[in-house]
């Protein structure tokens, strides 16, 4: 889907919003904080660089599923009707992504695990001779903490595991706070470049920005990582300046606000 | 079932292994850095393309066995059983336990048959696998058993975590031994007290068994290979049978092949004295070699007849287990 609505990666990106808010209004709260962030780094990843049929996709924090859940109803990957039983019960939209979840190839609810899957899937490209295939691995800065991310970027390197590419949403948001007042994990382009992996870092809103830089990345002859600075607020003026990222309040008066906002800047 | 003393040979499972994969493609090879002390050198000599050391790096190296199985391809990751367990337990729970999928996690050195201290002894590692949803749990006793564990294991559609001794392996069973996944066996009969056994400990529970025979108590032995899914039924054959149960495993009491025969037990109502020789809520520490931990530690011969004599309501003193006939440190030595 490169024509039309969905080529223009900033409005796609206000439609993943729109989605998001919907999906968590009825519960009064949810992962709207993880979509805000990430809305362009998933429209541009969806409309410039992501085959679904031909590549693999991981969204390795497990309640980022409501940003690729939107996306996906926005690009006709998903049916846009389920939308309405996200986080519902009996529903296979779980707002922690589960072995349930579609669209995506891998979802891990316990952090710092897919980019290992990420390797595992590139490993067997590279095992089965494949080297035009890609694996996209959606990534949040807070999993950086985690040991195992580093497992995986050292092996990633040393297998020099070429068309696998990290979109790192950099927001600064964990649940305790903003990630750089809990542990330091800058400069973080400079540690991936250290472990062997290209690096690009843009404004993670500059849906332009993104595009050309998931370009660049899959023509690298090594793992890459698009690092994306990012805010949990971003593209909802209505929130409150004090609103949780990691979690949103998202009551019915907030979330009409919410939807008046973003159908008015689509319209 | 041969006699003691056992004759013991080296890499009945790398060969295995290397014996399998060259048949079946699909198959694939990781290793933690431990890749000798595995038996899978072996398979790096034979077929590097499919052997991956993922280094010290277990929670990796797990997570990434996953996504391979997902992808078709059949990972055999190895290590020593304290880092295939306890150390990526939450990457065993969430890439490849939960989403069910057919990768063989193969933990050597099981128990205290290490001196390396707490810190390399695999005590809690069949309590671990065996809570986890959809994971066989395998502690085969023999070099015929092991052999046919790999190619068992290999049609599994699930996942499997198989736990070897390493070093030399003894023979127990003749060649035409038939290993099952849904069978306990009973090697030997008798029907006052039932010694249930696993692994390492089966020489042990055999040679309880002859003991006690030489003070005109009947025991039988059954051998459990496969701790989960239990074979409920022939354990509780084999305890209604008798009078008294005593298992044995070279593993914590808790969780293990103990507790699984326990719960079997219970749950059938049927009421047996039962008393398990194990690692007794403890870490095992102090020791120049394995033998000397089997003795302190209470996973010898000798518990195995003294708990049997206790659980049949004895006073007068127990027999005396025989010497091993077998050099110490070969295999379950004590």
């Amino acid at each position: 889907m490169r024509t039309g609505e969905a080529a223009d990666t900033k409005r796609l990106a206000d439609r993943i919003r729109l989605n998001a808010v919907n999906m968590v209004a009825p519960h009064g709260f949810g992962y709207l904080g993880q979509a805000l962030s990430c809305a362009e780094l998933l429209a541009a990843l969806f409309t410039q660089a992501y085959r679904p049929e031909r590549d693999r996709l991981i969204c390795s924090p497990g309640h980022y599923i409501i940003g690729v859940f939107a996306v996906a109803a926005e690009l006709g990957l998903l049916d846009s009707a389920s939308l309405d039983t996200y986080g519902r019960d009996d529903s296979s939209l779980e707002a922690i992504g589960t072995e349930r979840s579609p669209v995506v190839d891998l979802v891990c609810g316990s952090l710092g695990q897919g980019l290992s899957g990420a390797a595992g899937f590139a490993l067997s490209d590279q095992l089965r001779g494949e080297p035009d295939a890609r694996v996209f691995a959606l990534v949040s800065d807070g999993e950086l903490e985690e040991g195992q991310l580093w497992e995986a970027a050292m092996f990633a390197a040393h297998r020099n595991l070429r068309g696998l590419v990290v979109v790192l949403d950099a927001n600064d948001s964990q649940v305790d706070g903003p990630v750089s007042s809990i542990t330091t994990i800058e400069p973080i382009a400079a540690r991936w470049e250290s472990f062997g992996w290209a690096a690009f870092e843009v404004d993670g809103h500059d849906a332009d920005a993104v595009a050309g830089a998931l370009g660049a990345a899959v023509a690298e002859a090594r793992p890459s990582v698009v690092i994306g600075r990012t805010s949990t607020v971003h593209g909802l003026r209505c929130l409150p300046p004090e609103a949780d990222g990691h979690f949103i309040k998202l009551p019915a008066e907030l979330a009409r606000a919410a939807v008046a906002e973003l159908e008015g800047r689509l319209a | 079932m041969l006699e003691p003393p056992f004759a013991t040979v080296l890499k009945p499972y790398g060969r295995a292994l290397v014996e399998l994969a060259r048949e079946r493609e699909e198959i694939v090879c990781l290793s933690g850095d431990l890749t000798r002390q595995c038996e899978v050198d072996l398979f790096e000599q034979a077929l590097p393309d499919r052997f991956i050391n993922a280094g010290m790096a277990e929670a990796n190296m797990i997570s990434i066995a996953g996504a391979l199985a997902r992808c078709g391809h059949l990972p055999f990751v190895h290590t020593f059983g304290v880092f295939a367990t306890r150390r990526p337990l939450d990457q065993i729970v969430n890439s490849v336990a939960y989403p069910n999928l057919p990768v063989r996690i193969v933990g050597f050195m099981p128990g205290v048959s290490s001196p390396g201290g707490p810190s390399h002894q695999a005590i809690e590692d069949v309590a671990l696998m065996r809570a986890l949803p959809n994971m066989t749990v395998i502690d085969v006793a023999d070099a015929v058993e092991i052999a046919q564990a790999v190619r068992l294991i290999a049609d599994l559609p699930g996942p499997a975590y198989l736990r070897l001794k390493r070093g030399e392996i003894p023979v127990l069973f003749e060649d035409d031994h038939v290993l099952s996944l849904d069978r306990a066996q009973v090697v030997r009969p008798g029907d006052e007290v039932a010694l249930v056994a696993s692994g390492m400990m089966l020489p042990a529970a055999l040679a309880a068994a002859a003991t006690l025979a030489t003070a005109a108590v009947s025991a039988s032995v059954v051998n459990v290979p496969v701790i989960k899914p239990l074979d409920g039924a022939t354990v509780l054959d084999a305890a209604a049978a008798a009078s008294a149960v005593v298992t044995a495993e070279n593993h914590s009491v808790i969780g293990g092949l103990g507790s699984a025969v326990a719960e079997v037990l219970a749950e059938a109502g049927l009421g047996r004295r039962l008393r398990r020789v194990g690692l007794r809520d403890t870490f095992a520490e102090g020791a120049q070699n394995a033998a000397t931990l089997f003795l302190k530690y209470g996973l010898g011969t000798q518990t195995i007849v003294d708990q049997a004599w206790s659980a049949l309501g004895r006073n007068d003193p127990p027999p005396h287990s025989l010497p091993s006939s077998a050099p110490p440190g070969e295999y379950s030595p004590v």
